[in-house]
């Protein structure tokens, strides 16, 4: 019969000189309760005595191994203490680390930036890989495609009758201006939704209620949901329910708060609220996602997509821009939301492990080189009788040792590292999800603890495998030629692959992000300020381009300031609105109309931004405001080349007129250059610019500010904030920024991936040469014999630096034509964030080859040079 | 004053019934007869750990007896009788005109 779980866990804490009587005494007793009591009363008691023994037999088990007392009953019994054997082995090790500290730093060193940096990275990518969804019903909601442009009549018309959903939700941007009291405006990033979200979601507010039906309805009365931050800042007391805030100039009820966690669509959206949908509203932007009907898996919806397709092209006819029956697709909401991050934090976390990886490679090697040094005491120790397995676990403890000092370095350095990090990744609002806890310190800790364990295989294997008895006699005679030390050199190589692989990818994003800043946008980027300025949305439109013109009257008095102009989207910032328009004298047939972006701009705009007419001429002064329902007048437009080309190919478009979008004719004034209005990526797109006071300008807008001096604009900002917020106290300032880093951010995730690989390449460097060197260094030692003695025939010193130098190149070489192998299969993670290289770039992989060819012949050269020019007859003396 | 340190609680407790079981001390044994004379029950581990830790204190010894080489079987040096002692003692002064049938009475 097998021993009871509870007596062999007393038998593992016991004694081992006293464990057989006890045991034998406490299942004696067992086996009389069980006759006395029955057999569940004797296995609770068991369970008892066993958990309840544990923390004396631990303390018993410490403090005999701490002091060394045994008792005299055992004086003759064999087997005395297990941990004894630990805690002096963890003594020994302490000491020979503290004895040898260039060892010990670089081991503690190495071990803690991977680790720690590994850990930091966990931390960020866990929010955007591994946590769950903070929904009820994460996993049967799914997002529709065509995100951001179905219309409301769209909606309602499908609304409840979508195959394959119980229910469908809608959204929208929503950001609004909230003023309480007389503080200036300030803006809440937000989103309107229609009154299933929170349904679908399967999340319930924490505070009030969900909206329901009748909510949505146009005439409703307008109800807003907080986030749980929001309504902290707005006081976080309970009768915030029921109070009504002045939100976008209308006056909206609280009506519920979310949890804390609850984020969507991003963390940085702190407000819904419930959009009045107008069945026969052909105003688009707004994105769905549906909670799927029970049975379905949101990852394979094809035929009621196909089905609903069909239904769309039955009611609605689409033009060949925005078809919706074309590439039509549901996916589950994870993907949609976290998708696009993914392949940045994989490649950082990939590179991360990578380093790792390095660099217990390299702590290896140093073990390795450790215990090759120390053969002739193992070998005398296992002359003496120590076994293979106490001589492994030596070296375990002081591995572990290490571990342990290297996991709390790491961890502390992935916790003061931890923002600078979350701040360089691409993760855009998923930063504020990002949080350093404790846990990550724990998986440091455990990292360093599976990493170590790891190391020491290496170095234990190959005490294993050599005998260590024949050190003894290599010891005495110096061992010309002394041990092969293939395995140390099979390390560094592997390391030099490694690091290949980082610095390889490094180097294609560094191609591609210099390829994306060579991309000319069409507009000045140095010197011109960006001030973001957001109306609410109910606010009179002539009031409101007053309120702009006032704006910009009082950025020009500022000091410095040369132009300002005014934008509803300026350049580099996503497509934004667009329309369809065909030149007067055509039918305005499909094929004769063209997309064009519409911008409505101030009469400055251009000169703000150094766009120079190519021909006709720019907004001034005869540009009129055109005024109540004046059908009879013109509206004057200026057009890009792109839009001239397609509409009046080969033929000068100043003067001609198009219709399209207004009601009213428009005619153009002018032509100038392609800008990149969208991305910088785009072909020209055409584009039309109208003047403020003769269009319609929406609740979002942003003044430039042009400085005399370029470096002048982003002193400017803060200043510029406060101009707004004093002339026009009913417009939040959405946010401050410069063209520069606007550019910056337009050039995308690249830029930031860019320079966040190029740290953890030049780490890699760093750890490669380090192993380089350490290899090397032990190589030459070994034959330093040999070459004395050849050196004291004749041998010019010289060749021996030749020789050892070509040796570290070897083993250089051997690595980076490994890790060329791995980087053209790895590389293709970072493909989507390349521009113009392709992922097996020659150039990328030529550079870092080169880096690391340099790196190891200088790591090489240290030892070498020290080898060739020391004095032979002192070499020879010495052994 | 002398400079014994007072015992706890257990280890009073086991000091005694280290005594009371005499020739016949063991771990297993000295559980039972506590558990016998107060009535709680006690972990074997935290009886062995005090007894333990009472040896390296030097207050009681352990042997194993010719009859039966498998059990390590306890007693009590001369620290340990003094310390027994004098904890006793201190106990008798600090009940000095305390009546205890009053405190039952009074409960």
């Amino acid at each position: 019969m097998p021993r009871p779980l509870p007596l062999s866990i007393l038998r593992l804490t016991l004694p081992r000189a006293e464990r057989d009587e006890i045991v034998a005494d406490v299942s004696a007793e067992h086996d009389a309760i069980r006759v006395r009591e029955g057999p569940a009363a004797a296995r609770r008691w068991l369970w008892g005595q066993a958990l309840r023994s544990l923390p004396g037999l631990v303390t018993l088990t410490w403090r005999r191994a701490s002091t060394g007392f045994e008792p005299r009953a055992n004086a003759f019994s064999p087997g005395g203490n297990l941990m004894q054997h630990w805690i002096a082995d963890a003594r020994y090790a302490a000491r020979r680390l503290r004895t040898r500290p260039a060892y010990t730093l670089l081991a503690v060193f190495t071990l803690a930036l991977g680790i720690g940096g590994t850990a930091a990275v966990f931390g960020i990518a866990r929010p955007i890989i591994l946590d769950p969804l903070p929904y009820a019903n994460a996993d049967e909601v799914a997002s529709f495609w065509a995100s951001g442009s179905w219309n409301e009549q769209e909606y309602s018309q499908l609304r409840g009758n979508f195959p394959g959903f119980q229910r469908v939700a809608m959204y929208r941007e929503g950001d609004m201006t909230l003023r309480d009291g007389d503080a200036p405006a300030r803006l809440i990033a937000g989103i309107q939704v229609s009154h299933e979200l929170f349904g679908v979601l399967g999340v319930r507010p924490m505070l009030g209620r969900d909206f329901q039906q009748g909510d949505d309805v146009p005439g409703a009365d307008p109800t807003v949901v907080l986030s749980h931050g929001l309504w902290q800042e707005l006081g976080g007391t309970h009768d915030l329910i029921g109070k009504r805030y002045d939100l976008d100039g209308v006056s909206r009820t609280v009506i519920g708060v979310m949890p804390r966690g609850f984020w969507y669509p991003n963390p940085s959206v702190r407000l819904w609220s419930a959009r009045p949908i107008n069945p026969a509203g052909r105003n688009g932007s707004y994105t769905l996602v549906g909670l799927v009907a029970a049975g379905e898996d949101p990852a394979n919806m094809t035929p009621h997509v196909q089905r609903l397709t069909k239904m769309l092209a039955d009611r609605f006819t689409y033009s060949e821009r925005g078809d919706k029956t074309q590439d039509a697709w549901v996916k589950p909401l994870r993907e949609e939301l976290l998708g696009s991050m993914k392949p940045a934090v994989l490649a950082t976390f990939a590179a991360m492990a990578l380093i790792l990886l390095i660099a217990c490679v390299n702590v290896a090697a140093l073990m390795l080189g450790q215990v090759e040094g120390r053969a002739s005491e193992l070998a005398v120790r296992s002359a003496l009788g120590a076994t293979h397995g106490r001589i492994t676990q030596q070296l375990v403890v002081e591995a572990l040792l290490l571990g342990v000092v290297a996991g709390g370095v790491g961890g502390l350095l992935a916790m003061l590292g931890f923002p600078a990090l979350a701040q360089a990744l691409p993760i855009g609002a998923w930063r504020e999800a990002a949080i350093f806890d404790w846990t990550l310190f724990g998986t440091a800790l455990g990292v360093a603890v599976l990493a170590v364990l790891a190391v020491v295989l290496v170095p234990a294997s190959s005490l294993w495998r050599g005998g260590l008895r024949g050190a003894i006699s290599g010891a005495r005679t110096g061992g010309i030629q002394g041990r092969g030390g293939r395995l140390e050199r099979g390390l560094v190589v592997a390391e030099v692959a490694l690091a290949m692989l980082v610095a390889s990818g490094a180097a294609l994003l560094l191609r591609s992000v210099s390829n994306l800043y060579a991309i000319d946008p069409g507009i000045e980027t140095k010197g011109i300020a960006v001030v973001d300025i957001v109306s609410n949305r109910n606010l009179d439109g002539d009031v409101r381009i007053q309120t702009i013109d006032r704006i910009i009257g009082a950025l020009e008095q500022l000091p410095g300031v040369q132009h300002v102009g005014a934008a509803m989207k300026i350049p580099l910032r996503g497509g934004g609105d667009s329309w369809n328009v065909y030149a007067e004298g055509t039918s305005g047939a499909p094929e004769d109309r063209s997309f064009t972006y519409f911008r409505v701009v101030s009469p400055d705009y251009f000169q703000a931004l150094g766009i120079q007419a190519r021909s006709g001429r720019l907004f001034d002064a005869s540009d009129r405001a055109i005024l109540g329902n004046d059908t009879t007048v013109e509206m004057s437009v200026v057009v890009n080349e792109a839009f001239a080309k397609k509409l009046f190919p080969n033929q000068d478009a100043v003067g001609r007129a198009f219709s399209g979008g207004f009601a009213l004719r428009q005619r153009i004034i002018g032509v100038v250059p392609n800008v990149a209005e969208a991305s910088l990526t785009d072909t020209p797109a055409p584009a039309s610019y109208y003047l403020h006071r003769q269009g319609w300008w929406g609740s979002a807008g942003s003044a430039v500010i042009r400085t005399t001096r370029p470096e002048d604009a982003e002193a400017v900002l803060d200043q510029a904030r406060r101009a707004v917020q004093r002339v026009a106290p009913e417009f939040a300032v959405g946010g401050v920024t410069t063209m520069d880093r606007i550019f910056d951010t337009a050039v995308g995730p690249a830029r930031q991936l860019m320079a966040l690989l190029g740290l953890l390449a030049g780490l890699a460097l760093l750890l490669g040469a380090i192993g380089i060197y350490g290899v090397i260094a032990h190589f030459a030692a070994r034959r330093q014999r040999d070459w004395a003695i050849r050196v004291a025939l004749g041998l010019p010193g010289s060749r021996v630096i030749t020789h050892i130098v070509r040796h570290g190149l070897m083993l250089a070489g051997a690595g980076v034509v490994l890790g060329a192998v791995g980087a053209a299969l790895l590389t293709r993670l970072l493909s989507s964030f390349l521009y113009g290289v392709s992922s097996v770039d020659p150039v990328a992989f030529a550079g870092a080859t080169a880096a690391l060819l340099l790196i190891g012949a200088a790591a090489a050269f240290l030892p070498a040079w020290r080898a060739g020019t020391v004095d032979p007859a002192i070499v020879l003396r010495e052994q | 004053m002398s400079d014994f340190s007072p015992l706890g609680v257990l280890e009073e407790q086991v000091l005694v019934a280290v005594i009371r079981t005499q020739h016949d001390a063991y771990g297993m044994h000295v559980r039972r007869e506590i558990e016998r004379v107060t009535g709680r029950e006690l972990a074997i581990g935290a009886v062995y750990a005090t007894l333990d830790r009472l040896e390296a204190k030097g207050l009681l010894s352990s042997r194993r007896t010719m009859s039966d080489m498998s059990r390590r079987c306890f007693q009590l040096t001369a620290a340990g009788s003094r310390a027994l002692s004098e904890t006793y003692e201190m106990r008798q002064r600090l009940w000095q005109g305390v009546d205890p049938r009053r405190l039952v009475l009074s409960r």
